[in-house]
């Protein structure tokens, strides 16, 4: 009864955004009388938590370091050289310039991010073990890269649960390929994410009703379908009890009452009608360029307000092997205003400060060209971010070699990577354990070390 | 004459892009004198003319060409080899510099006496000193060491062994016990479900338990053959094998064009399970159809639309390399080959030799040798975007479904004139400054589409009957191995062979005028091939079993898992080889053991020991997959239609883009057929299969995920098409039976194979208790509004899901532009943006949810109960 009242007062808090929410408690108390604790309730982390919420922005392809945020002068003076594995070098084809008064380097592709510099904590030694895309993709969200294992998502949310119940925890945005990578594998199945967008759709949300299937039921009100969720879940009890043990349809159970409960929430929160148009072109909305990435900021920023614990949003084509000068400039473009007008956006609303940005593609690029404009795969280094929950600001931590192909300071391999996204959460890696199997397992395996030095 | 490059040119290209190391000029030592007289006259000749866009000094390759080196002239450009050809008369570079097809240098043509000095130097055989330093890629994998791993090993037999003694052993040695057998309706459900896809009727359940209860073997071995003899087993086992052929109606990645034409692979497929054709002549048609001999045309129709296996595959469209694509093609080939038939992931020695695996990238090129000596036809029609398209293959018979529309000589003068009049437009705007680039495009567009439309059929307007597939090229050799996969880097020329760590897979004779697919095709099923039974049994039973005994299906390799039951796993494949590689003869030896028949029952003393349930000691429960779930639902509800449908939804749309103006939403979602019809298009699926964790036709996909999500909850509770099956199905029973008790009893039969037991009932009593039928006055939706609306409107919805079959020919020639489904649905004005209550967002598609009466409308949200809870959606 203590957790219901808890999550009735952390729905409340939540109500702002979401109207009226009466009838939404009255299906959680459904769902509790239905199924037992509901597992999305908001848990107490291990220690102080320094954010509250994640929003990944995964950038799929992989997009090179040296021509974005790691600034190495010496592979321009080098440029044309041969590189220490043969091929020659290849400066970057862009200017680097400083930002901000922390005066971080960054790239003039990304003049907008750039004037965020002062929010930036560059990751700059990078690294991870795989140089293919779907192994390192996997292991960047799960930490492994040869089973199926929990996504990071699933392990914040199992962590965690989420501030509202009405709405998935772990919600993926835009055209995310692999459920692999957003799956629960061992956990149960109400912690892996929910994708928003057309089902195995490349077309990202764009906040209209279409976005959003069988959101609505045609015929039945909500009193007529409550009877009738009624009815399916005490199918699904039955079945529980034939079986004795079924963590399928445990899932199914848990998966009905959620569902229930977004039929009211989610046309919410996805009607971006609600936003001004001010708002919209702050995240480059309108844009031909910038809509698609720019409405997956602004709902991620709705998200984030509405309690959602996890949110992944995806732009992918990064892979340039080829044509690097005019597919960065294009990529580059799709992407900085979209994620300076959500920094900007969660900064004038506070919630920067319990919101932690993280930008990351599943490895780098080589210093060296490929076919004289293209940059090959690179796992040895690269450079991820991070802003907002609790990093340091206008910092940059670890290093390449002087080219960029290896990272030789602050080394951080993802599982200390996972390690530390989940200290910032409040959650110690090394505890947050699930038994399956006869062992303990962990999002960070038996690796893993935090990296304080980017702590505020 | 300008070279222009027209959609016959492009296609010429791709006929003659040749091989690089198959150029006719010899690379012999050369003389001093040559290189004084190259030096001398010819390699100033380049510098002052053709340098400027052709040298790595200048950073130009136009036309993909080099010019500063040897390799580069030996290699030539996009258009081919410039200096092949019988005589030196016939190459492109002597048409070039003569101003003949081509005009090089383009302003000016060299004066006549340096042409005259080229010629010379031509006639010498074109000696050239400019020789690079050769790269040597050098492997440093051990590959007889590679060897020890236990699945290049040869299976070894165990006499006198079963399954069940496999597994009894096993079980034994972990100290757990089996639980019992599954009941015979349980056991019949996960029958119907594993051999045809679809759930037993109440009838078939009675007669089974009737026919258990004189003789268990004998019901259950006539069931079995019964089932294997179903088409609907062809459909069931080849949509398995579609998963793994990564089989799909697009090309997906950046352009997403259809293949309106590789339906006939599907199909092919399901008819290839239906005959039980032996599994290696299958895998044989599908790498080399094209090459087998044949006695009758019926047989070669086949052997071609099988080749469809390799056309199918993710094409970048808009690669402006005409190399690259050519090798990226290859690489795919190579990958999906590799992955699905013999259980290893090759393509990653493309780079540098595989990190894990005996496979350096020599052996990869020494396939890539192989399937660069051949020419993909997979069609899409040339656009801005689409800068690779390709022809089709033109079947020996007509097909008359296609035949019948044919063009009247009238039609087809109209298109010709529709033709010329366009290029004439092109020609006038060209030399207009105020025509735009939008309008330009646009007149191109036309043209192709026209242009398309001709190829696609006979002088006497008789529509050619086209498909997806492979022939070998024109020029047939080796390739070089590419440093780093890059095609700008070759090093040293490798003989094509397959892969060195397999039995017979080192030295290889391939006919240097053959591509050696053929050759390919015959090593891959050798029974001395110790993977390629092995890989295919472990399929079978990762599909019966809901987990292989290799549970990474397509990575054997040491990175991959080691055999739960490797003795099993042995025995399994050589039985299949024996039994002369009969899938069907397999899949009844699986069924018809104790440990397939057994139980899902739980067991909380064998889950603490074996969670997992490695061992067997009962049935996994499985999740019921897209296609069995859509296609319960429609049996329940309106029924199923069992027919095949002619072709695809996709070919009745032609050539088109997949994007905005034409996608999923915009085809008829309501259709009958059985799911594995169902158009599928990469990166865009139909609902009711993506929701549900189909396989993603990317890739070649073993398993399927096992995904529980809202979103699903959400399609069972709320879409339409469910909402009106499940009325479908409460009017059947309050037709069949008068009361309330026979309806809910037979329901039940319908949906879980089972009658209901005393929780079931006192949950349907409180249901039929508690539910008051909505009607409009209470009803509190705007989509109540909108599907009473539809309601209104049979006629016109019907016109809308009308497919256009039959309207334009197969392979028809819309490009990008939305067809004419999405034309009709954009022409619909706009909602203007109301929120909450767009009228016209309704997909036009989505059937109507019939009248109900109260009495019909409760039974119907009882029956979409049943559909939506988890027991009708797992198997136990």
């Amino acid at each position: 009864m203590k957790q219901l009242i808890n999550r009735r007062q952390a729905l409340q808090q939540l109500s702002g955004g979401l109207g009226s929410l009466a009838f939404a408690t009255m299906a959680t108390e459904h769902a509790l009388a239905a199924s037992g604790p509901n597992p999305l309730a908001p848990k107490r982390p291990h220690f102080r938590a320094r954010a509250k919420h994640v929003i990944f922005l995964s950038m799929g392809g992989a997009p090179s370091h040296v021509d974005t945020f790691d600034y190495k002068p010496q592979l321009t003076a080098d440029s044309g050289k041969k590189g220490k594995y043969g091929p020659q070098l290849l400066g970057s084809p862009w200017e680097f310039g400083q930002h901000g008064n922390s005066g971080l380097w960054i790239s003039s592709l990304l003049p907008h991010i750039s004037q965020h510099a002062d929010e930036l904590c560059l990751l700059r030694g990078m690294h991870c073990d795989q140089p293919n895309h779907s192994q390192a993709s996997l292991q960047t969200h799960t930490g492994n890269f040869q089973f199926v294992r929990p996504s990071m998502g699933a392990w914040s949310l199992y962590g965690l649960g989420t501030e509202n119940t009405d709405l998935p925890g772990f919600i993926v945005l835009g055209n995310s390929r692999g459920g692999i990578n957003f799956g629960s594998a061992f956990l149960p199945a109400v912690y892996q994410g929910t994708k928003v967008g057309t089902p195995g759709g490349r077309r990202g949300g764009d906040g209209s009703e279409g976005t959003f299937p069988n959101i609505k039921n045609p015929l039945l009100d909500s009193q007529a379908q409550r009877v009738q969720l009624d009815l399916i879940q005490q199918l699904n009890q039955n079945k529980l009890h034939r079986d004795q043990h079924q963590p399928q349809v445990e899932g199914v159970i848990q998966s009905y009452e959620l569902a229930f409960r977004m039929q009211r929430t989610m046309p919410q929160l996805l009607d971006l009608a609600q936003e001004s148009e001010a708002t919209k072109s702050l995240y480059g909305i309108g844009e031909s360029a910038t809509t698609d990435f720019g409405t997956q900021c602004l709902m991620a920023r709705r998200m984030v307000e509405s309690g959602v614990r996890f949110i992944e949003l995806s732009s992918g084509n990064w892979d340039h092997h080829r044509n690097l000068r005019e597919g960065m400039e294009t990529k580059c473009h799709e992407i900085d205003k979209p994620i300076a007008g959500l920094l900007t956006d969660l900064k004038r609303r506070d919630l920067l400060k319990d919101t932690l940005i993280i930008w990351a593609g599943e490895f780098g690029r080589t210093p060296h060209a490929q076919g004289g404009d293209g940059r090959d795969h690179n796992n040895k280094g690269y450079t991820t971010w991070m802003a907002g929950g609790g990093v340091k600001g206008g910092f940059s931590y670890g290093a390449t070699d002087e080219h960029g192909y290896e990272a030789v300071e602050g080394r951080m391999h993802i599982h200390d990577w996972h390690a530390t996204i989940l200290h910032l959460l409040g959650l110690d890696h090394e505890r947050l354990t699930y038994r399956y199997a006869g062992r303990n397992f962990r999002l960070t395996d038996v690796h893993g070390s935090v990296a304080k030095e980017i702590f505020s | 004459m300008k070279m222009k490059i027209t959609w016959n040119t492009v296609i010429a290209i791709l006929m003659t892009l040749s091989v690089p190391a198959t150029s006719l000029l010899a690379k012999t030592s050369i003389t001093p004198e040559h290189e004084a007289y190259f030096e001398q006259h010819i390699r100033p000749a380049l510098v002052q003319y053709c340098y400027d866009c052709h040298s790595e000094e200048t950073g130009k390759t136009r036309g993909g060409l080099l010019l500063d080196t040897q390799d580069g002239m030996l290699r030539g450009g996009d258009n081919g080899n410039i200096l092949s050809g019988t005589n030196y008369r016939d190459s492109l570079f002597w048409e070039a510099i003569n101003w003949l097809d081509l005009e090089m240098p383009p302003k000016q043509a060299m004066p006549t006496e340096v042409i005259q000095r080229f010629q010379t130097w031509l006639e010498m055989g074109a000696p050239d000193p400019r020789q690079q330093e050769k790269v040597t890629v050098q492997s440093s994998i051990d590959i007889e060491a590679g060897r020890n791993h236990w699945a290049f090993q040869t299976p070894i037999a165990t006499p006198g062994a079963t399954i069940d003694s496999f597994i009894a052993d096993k079980l034994k040695s972990a100290s757990l016990s089996p639980v019992a057998p599954a009941d015979p309706p349980t056991l019949l459900r996960r029958l119907n479900y594993d051999l045809i896809g679809l759930l037993p009727s109440p009838d078939e359940i009675t007669a089974f338990a009737q026919a258990w209860q004189r003789n268990p073997q004998k019901a259950l071995t006539e069931k079995v053959d019964e089932l294997l003899d179903r088409p609907q087993y062809g459909e069931r086992w080849g949509r398995h094998w579609l998963d793994v052929a990564r089989y799909a109606e697009s090309t997906g990645k950046d352009v997403n064009m259809t293949y309106p034409q590789i339906w006939r692979y599907r199909d092919y497929v399901f008819d290839s399970f239906n005959s039980d054709k032996p599994y290696n002549r299958f895998v044989q048609e599908q790498i080399a159809g094209d090459l087998l001999k044949v006695e009758t045309d019926a047989e070669w129709q086949q052997n071609l639309i099988a080749t469809g296996f390799l056309a199918m595959g993710t094409k970048s469209l808009n690669e402006s390399n005409p190399r690259q694509h050519r090798m990226d093609v290859a690489d795919e080939q190579i990958d999906t080959m590799s992955q699905a038939i013999l259980g290893l992931t090759v393509s990653c020695a493309r780079c540098h030799d595989h990190k894990n695996d005996p496979i350096p990238t020599t052996d990869y090129y020494a396939l890539a040798g192989i399937f660069l000596s051949t020419d993909t036809f997979f069609g899409t029609v040339k656009s801005a975007q689409n800068k690779r398209p390709s022809r089709l293959l033109e079947l020996p018979i007509v097909d008359p479904m296609i035949a019948k529309n044919k063009y009247s000589p009238a039609d087809i003068e109209q298109l010709r004139q529709q033709r010329s009049q366009l290029i004439q437009t092109r020609r006038s705007n060209r030399n207009n400054e105020n025509a735009s680039q939008q309008q330009l495009a646009a007149i191109r567009r036309r043209i192709s589409d026209i242009e398309a439309k001709l190829a696609q059929i006979e002088t006497d307007g008789t529509p050619i009957t086209t498909a997806m597939g492979v022939q070998d090229a024109r020029l047939t050799g080796n390739t070089t191995v590419l440093l780093r996969g890059d095609v700008e880097k070759p090093a040293q020329t490798v003989s094509r062979g397959f892969l060195q760590v397999l039995p017979g897979g080192g030295s290889v004779k391939i006919n240097p005028g053959a591509s050696g697919r053929k050759e390919l095709a015959a090593w891959l099923t050798s029974e001395l091939n110790p993977l390629t039974a092995r890989v295919m049994v472990n399929r079978i039973w990762l599909k019966l079993f809901g987990a292989g005994l290799v549970t990474s299906p397509n990575n054997w390799g040491t990175t991959g898992k080691a055999p739960s039951h490797p003795q099993l796993l042995d025995h399994l494949a050589l039985e299949f080889m024996q039994q002369g590689w009969s899938i069907k003869k397999t899949i009844k030896t699986i069924v018809l053991s104790k440990t397939y028949q057994r139980d899902s029952q739980f067991d909380s003393k064998n889950y603490e020991q074996d969670p997992d349930n490695t061992h067997l000691w009962r049935m996994n429960p499985r999740p019921m997959d897209a296609e069995t779930l859509r296609d319960s639902i429609l049996t329940l509800g309106n029924g199923l239609d069992l027919k095949r449908p002619y072709g695809s939804l996709v070919a009745d749309i032609g050539d088109s883009r997949v994007g905005r103006g034409f996608n999923q939403a915009r085809l008829p979602s309501n259709v009958r057929y059985r799911s594995v019809y169902l158009p599928i298009l990469r990166d865009d699926l139909p609902a009711a299969l993506g929701l549900f964790d189909f396989a993603d036709p990317n890739v070649s996909k073993p398993k399927r995920e096992s995904t529980n999500v809202p979103t699903q909850a959400l399609y069972l509770m709320n879409n339409p098409q469910v909402l009106s099956e499940a009325s479908a199905m409460a009017k059947k029973l309050i037709k069949q039976f008068p009361s309330r008790e026979a309806q809910i009893k037979h329901a039940f039969m319908l949906a879980y194979s089972r009658p209901p037991d005393a929780r079931d009932l006192a949950a349907a009593k409180q249901f039929f208790a508690q539910y008051k039928p909505v009607t409009p006055d209470n009803s509190n939706g705007p989509r109540f509004q909108n599907a009473r609306r539809s309601g209104r409107r049979p006629q016109n919805q019907l016109q809308r899901q009308a497919p256009n079959r039959g309207r334009r020919p197969v392979g028809g020639a819309m490009t990008e532009q939305a067809p004419n489904q999405g034309r009709q649905r954009g022409m619909q004005p706009r909602s203007g943006g109301r929120r909450g209550n767009r009228r016209g967002d309704a997909n036009a598609n989505t059937p109507r949810i019939p009248l109900m009466t109260p009495e019909e409308q409760t039974l119907a949200v009882f029956c979409q109960s049943l559909m939506a809870s988890g027991e009708f959606r797992q198997l136990n």
